[in-house]
């Protein structure tokens, strides 16, 4: 009983993904699978840790040359690009988290954008002979079929993606009901408190880093199968934004938050792209919107309307129960 | 390997460009100090500044009375940016202005692509005279950039330290309790710093158009460089800005004569080198939000 409900937000989460897919045309579902595994990460760093972090596209960035580099110079075999992608992540938020996290939150978000612009830089001008510079790597005919799931082929990969996506929030669900989790919203909070009850800050705010951005890395190396190139225009600054308002878009935080932000900004941006030409103007009116009506994002906004709505007789029980957990 | 007779024009256009990094970083630096709020939208000024410099001299074909334009739209823009969308932020988390400022600064292109569209453009050069220096031929108007760059700086100096209101402000940047205390009107402090911010960093566009083309992205561009330079001068401090607008001006500007592409990526080395040696930038205070 206790696993079910575990479970079932998720289920119902993915679920609803599935009834999209029917729907919606696919590039639009899987944009919004990637988007929001992308996300989360941002989400995860901002709402537990409490770091703003401009620089996602940097692992991002990561993640799909990564991939890319495997795919044009190396193999054909999908699956293991994206292994390669994650591990690549994995070391390269090894290496710059420690000089970032001992840094005030005003620096931290300062030094990641810079990150950003110099992977952008990297990748254009300097590594122009291995990257192709502007022109980025072109190998989507490379790119070898596997046999249970196709990679190559779009609709299956939608199902894999859905399959990573799933994973990545059980993961991070795992992640905020545990003690480590609320270690990290004691880092965001007060981190005097939490030395003094004996956790090592440094430690927490490390594995957090780590884990974050090793998740944006695979969603760079997704990016980097299902669209067949990469170019540096992944990693430049106008896009830093993304992820961030995505976050905020949706609720800082909240476990389905980057779901719900993925949905309604790459909607917007097909829907309104069409309609009006200068996005930047939109994108940047509407973040300045929501900061300063509430910050709580759609998502914050709805689920407690929902939760009242499903479980008015329940309502005095989960209260308890999750007062309990946030104590 | 490095031709020896470039050296003298280098330094220069090092000091040049770290004239333009100075006037733009001054404003975010002066923000942080005084509000304690990371101010993005000073590169909203900057392309502002650049866009009205370009306008008003292709209009009159004068681009001092441009620049002069510029700084005053600069000076309004921050101004009304400062009434409508900081004044409700002063209390919150200093992450939140960062994201909010980004917010204006994306939508502030978005309205230059809407008035200017997309295209570069150029902007006539108005003083063409060399002078020999050293048996190298520098421009003028290079050297006009360095001397207002040091002057904007003496200026702001005499403004802190013998005006009034610069008192006001600087006590404002130790403690705005005590001066809110003296029955000093703090907003008003915090408006004016902003239209300081803002005419400065119009002023830095205007003066770098001529230099390069102004496009919309132009303020986007040089971000990053305005980043490293508060992280590696420290947040709040006027000094430490100027130090290091200078100091990555020369290495931007010499490391491209060594290695073009060392241009880009020698000052975030410099930066990640400083924060190792101390995370608060050379003349950075310890002190948090308050």
């Amino acid at each position: 009983m206790n696993a079910l409900r575990w479970w079932w937000g998720l289920v119902l989460a993915f679920a609803l993904l599935v009834v999209m897919r029917v729907f919606l045309p696919l590039p639009f579902a899987n944009e919004v699978v990637i988007f929001s595994i992308y996300t989360i990460g941002c989400n995860f760093l901002l709402g537990r840790v409490g770091f703003i972090s401009f620089g996602q596209p940097a692992y991002l960035a990561v993640g799909a040359y990564a991939a890319g580099f495997y795919f044009t110079y190396f193999g054909a075999n999908p699956y293991i690009g994206i292994v390669i992608g994650i591990v690549v992540g994995f070391i390269v938020a090894l290496i710059v988290g420690p000089f970032f996290v001992r840094l005030r939150s005003d620096y931290f978000a300062l030094v990641n954008l810079a990150l950003a612009v110099i992977i952008y830089f990297l990748m254009q001008k300097v590594l122009a002979p291995i990257t192709n510079g502007d022109n980025g790597l072109w190998y989507l005919t490379n790119l070898e079929p596997t046999p249970v799931l196709d990679l190559t082929h779009p609709s299956q990969f939608f199902i894999f993606a859905l399959l990573v996506g799933f994973a990545t929030w059980a993961f991070y669900k795992y992640l905020d009901d545990s003690i480590y989790g609320a270690c990290c919203l004691g880092a965001k909070i007060n981190e005097d408190k939490l030395t003094f009850l004996g956790y090592d800050n440094f430690r927490i705010r490390l594995t957090a880093f780590v884990i974050a951005n090793t998740t944006t890395a695979l969603a760079g190396a997704l990016y980097a199968v299902y669209l067949g190139f990469v170019s540096p225009e992944i990693t430049s600054p106008t896009r830093a934004v993304d992820p961030v308002v995505v976050t905020i878009l949706g609720g800082v935080g909240t476990l389905y938050g980057p779901i719900v932000g993925a949905i309604a900004y790459t909607g917007m941006k097909d829907v309104l792209s069409q309609i009006l030409v200068n996005w930047e103007l939109m994108i940047g009116f509407l973040l300045v919107f929501i900061m300063l009506a509430g910050e709580k994002g759609i998502w914050g906004t709805l689920e407690p309307r929902l939760k009242k709505l499903f479980f008015r007789k329940a309502a005095s029980e989960t209260a308890g129960g999750s007062k309990a957990r946030t104590a | 390997m490095i031709d020896l007779s470039l050296l003298p024009s280098g330094i220069i256009f090092g000091l040049s460009l770290g004239g333009i990094f100075f006037l733009t970083t001054v404003g975010l630096s002066l923000c942080f100090g005084l509000m304690r709020v990371i101010s993005l939208d000073q590169m909203l000024y900057y392309a502002l500044g650049g866009y009205m410099t370009y306008t008003i001299s292709v209009l009159t074909g004068n681009l001092w009375f441009g620049l002069v334009v510029g700084v005053v739209v600069g000076a309004v823009a921050g101004l009304a940016v400062e009434r409508v969308v900081f004044l409700r932020i002063y209390a919150r988390d200093i992450t939140f202005s960062m994201i909010t400022s980004f917010g204006v600064l994306i939508g502030g292109v978005g309205v230059i692509k809407y008035f200017w569209g997309l295209v570069p453009r150029p902007v006539t050069e108005p003083i063409t005279v060399q002078v020999n220096l050293l048996g190298t031929y520098i421009p003028v108007y290079r050297l006009i950039i360095i001397a207002i760059a040091l002057g904007v700086y003496g200026g702001i100096w005499l403004f802190l330290n013998r005006t009034i209101v610069g008192k006001a402000i600087r006590a404002g940047i130790e403690n705005v309790e005590h001066v809110e205390g003296l029955g000093i009107n703090v907003y008003r402090l915090f408006s004016i710093t902003f239209m300081i911010a803002g005419g400065l960093s119009a002023l830095a566009g205007g003066l770098n158009a001529p230099l390069i083309m102004v496009d919309p992205q132009m303020g986007l561009e040089v971000m990053a460089f305005a980043f490293m330079i508060v992280i590696i001068g420290g947040l709040g401090s006027i000094k430490g800005t100027l130090v290091s607008s200078f100091l990555v001006g020369q290495v931007v500007s010499l490391g491209s004569l060594f290695y073009a592409p060392l241009a880009q990526m020698a000052p975030f080395a410099i930066m990640v080198l400083i924060l190792l040696l101390k995370p608060t930038g050379l003349y950075g205070s310890p002190l948090l939000k308050r």
